[in-house]
């Protein structure tokens, strides 16, 4: 079996470099972290310096994920040895517990770290990620409830309880938490996406008039959103559908409907597919928006 | 304007020496505070109102970006006079007096250790070593007020103030080798003077001001004025200028 080094020909500099980049955009391809970690830390452990301890925690969190506990094992040794008492040392031997699946062990190391540190807001998510894995999504949404009751500004917790409520179907909640991220970061469209399509998905008029709006939004901030840009036609073909509308907003939105199918044929012929489905696909769109202008006024 | 010689063995044996004996003491002094700096123990209840306060804040900035009935339902949640949070939660405040609280008074005799004394210290001795004679000259025209300050040791009433002493010209040091530091220490070094001054003056950044009411009562006021404008008023037609002027795709 030939080492990364040899199949990729790269320097043990350059494998460090790359662990460094995936740690600090929290890349989460464990395979590959193993396979150069491991390496990295067999072969070439003593020019690592102090990097070495930091490299062990990526590599024994990568190995955790591919089941792979001889070598989350040996890194939690290595680690244990050189920091004794140190609470994130701790924290990784209650994520290898969870890896194996002994809940109850992991919770009591957890909470000992708790009692110690009360603010330590990284073992309390693991204690909720314990009840997410074991199932017990109710009681997982109501600590995280109660979690960020106490730590409002942890925005990976909204996100967090955002898709457990969509799991639950629970979307006026999760409109709610992705409000929190909206406002946080407003100039992420992504957020203002997901927010717009848990809107739409609730139906109704008015909220299906909020999801046009921040469809569009997305899209000022991000103009090749695909994702959006389909929102946004759906959005306001399916406003204009609807009996209550009317007529001033109805053509409103079967021009927004028209610009949004103009985009998308752009982007298709710009992306150069020659297929005739597809081809045909823009020409129905625009036909279904010349129809919905032909309906007679409903009053 | 007196053009002065100055005797260039001034140059090898004050002006280096003072620069690389400021410099290496403030390396000292940073590996010294690492040594004996002990990890700050953060109230739970301080961060949770801080992060609090930090919400509103930021709902007053960036609430035009929710409709309207989310950014109503945030502000009540905050301001509504019988169950807001502003107006509900008062702080049980034990006013922390620095002289009688024990970790407060280590720490800040650990700060002056570290810092004030070499300071006082090193200046005294330069002051006692190298005094007599002019060291250097600033670039820039100074006025008479500054010459008791800049020229101890020099009794020379017509010497124009430009000049100035030994000390002077480690105080210049201090502050000057700042970003030296930061090439060498990296950023966040204890070595850097002025920015634990700073600190002093501007009081704590992370942790809480000492009276969290206060600070509750004033985001209280300035949320109580903010209105809601909605800035996804006109998205759509805003969206569609937008894209007459660049291609999409």
């Amino acid at each position: 079996m030939s080492s990364i080094s040899e199949l990729y020909d790269v320097c043990w500099e350059e494998m460090r470099d790359k662990l460094r980049k995936w740690r600090e955009e929290n890349y989460r391809n464990s395979e590959q972290i193993v396979d150069v970690g491991e390496e990295l830390i067999n072969e070439h452990a003593s020019k690592l310096g102090d990097d070495v301890w930091i490299i062990y925690e990526q590599v024994m969190i990568a190995a955790l994920d591919c089941s792979r506990d001889d070598l989350a094992w040996s890194c939690l040794q290595e680690l244990k040895r050189q920091f004794p008492d140190s609470h994130r040392v701790k924290r990784l031997a209650g994520m290898r517990l969870e890896a194996l699946e002994r809940y109850e062990d992991a919770n009591k190391l957890y909470d000992s770290i708790l009692q110690d540190d009360p603010t330590n807001t990284v073992t309390r998510k693991r204690k909720i990620s314990i009840l997410q894995a074991q199932g017990k999504s109710s009681e997982a949404i109501r600590e995280l409830n109660e979690y960020l009751e106490q730590f409002v500004g942890d925005q990976e917790a909204w996100h967090e309880l955002s898709e457990l409520y969509i799991n639950e179907h629970d979307y006026a909640k999760a409109a709610f938490c992705l409000e929190e991220l909206m406002m946080t970061n407003p100039h992420n469209h992504l957020y203002c996406e997901q927010y717009a399509e848990v809107k739409y998905t609730q139906g109704g008029l008015e909220n299906l008039e909020l999801a046009r709006k921040y469809f569009a939004q997305a899209l000022k901030l991000n103009n090749r959103n695909m994702r959006a840009l389909f929102g946004l036609y759906m959005s306001a073909s399916h406003i204009a559908a609807s009996p209550k509308v009317s007529a001033k907003v109805k053509k409103d939105n079967v021009k927004y409907a028209a610009w949004a199918t103009s985009q998308i044929s752009r982007a298709y012929q710009v992306r150069g597919t020659q297929e005739c489905t597809l081809g045909v696909f823009p020409v129905r769109l625009e036909d279904s928006c010349h129809t919905l202008l032909m309906e007679p006024p409903l009053l | 304007m007196a053009h002065l010689l100055l005797d260039s063995s001034i140059r090898l044996w004050v002006v280096l020496p003072i620069v690389f004996i400021t410099f290496f003491v403030g390396v000292l002094r940073h590996y010294i505070t690492q040594l004996i700096h002990n990890d700050k123990k953060v109230d739970l209840q301080q961060v949770s109102d801080s992060q609090v306060l930090l919400r509103s804040r930021i709902l007053r900035e960036n609430g035009k970006y929710l409709p309207k009935q989310s950014f109503a339902m945030r502000k009540h949640y905050f301001n509504n006079p019988e169950t807001g949070f502003f107006k509900k939660v008062k702080r049980k405040v034990i006013p922390k007096n620095p002289m009688t609280d024990p970790s407060t008074l280590m720490d800040m005799m650990k700060g002056n250790l570290t810092n004030v004394l070499p300071m006082i210290l090193i200046g005294g001795w330069i002051n006692w070593a190298f005094s007599g004679f002019v060291t250097t000259k600033v670039p820039f025209p100074l006025t008479l007020r500054f010459k008791p300050m800049l020229q101890r040791g020099i009794e020379l009433i017509s010497l124009d103030a430009s000049w100035v002493s030994s000390a002077s010209w480690y105080f210049l040091n201090v502050f000057g080798l700042r970003s030296m530091y930061t090439l060498i220490l990296g950023q966040d070094n204890a070595a850097d003077q002025s920015r634990i001054m700073q600190d002093q003056m501007t009081g704590a950044a992370m942790a809480m001001p000492p009276d969290p009411n206060k600070a509750f009562k004033s985001e209280w006021e300035s949320l109580e004025i903010v209105e809601h404008k909605w800035a996804l008023e006109n998205v759509e037609e805003e969206l569609m200028q937008l894209q007459y002027k660049t291609t999409l795709f």
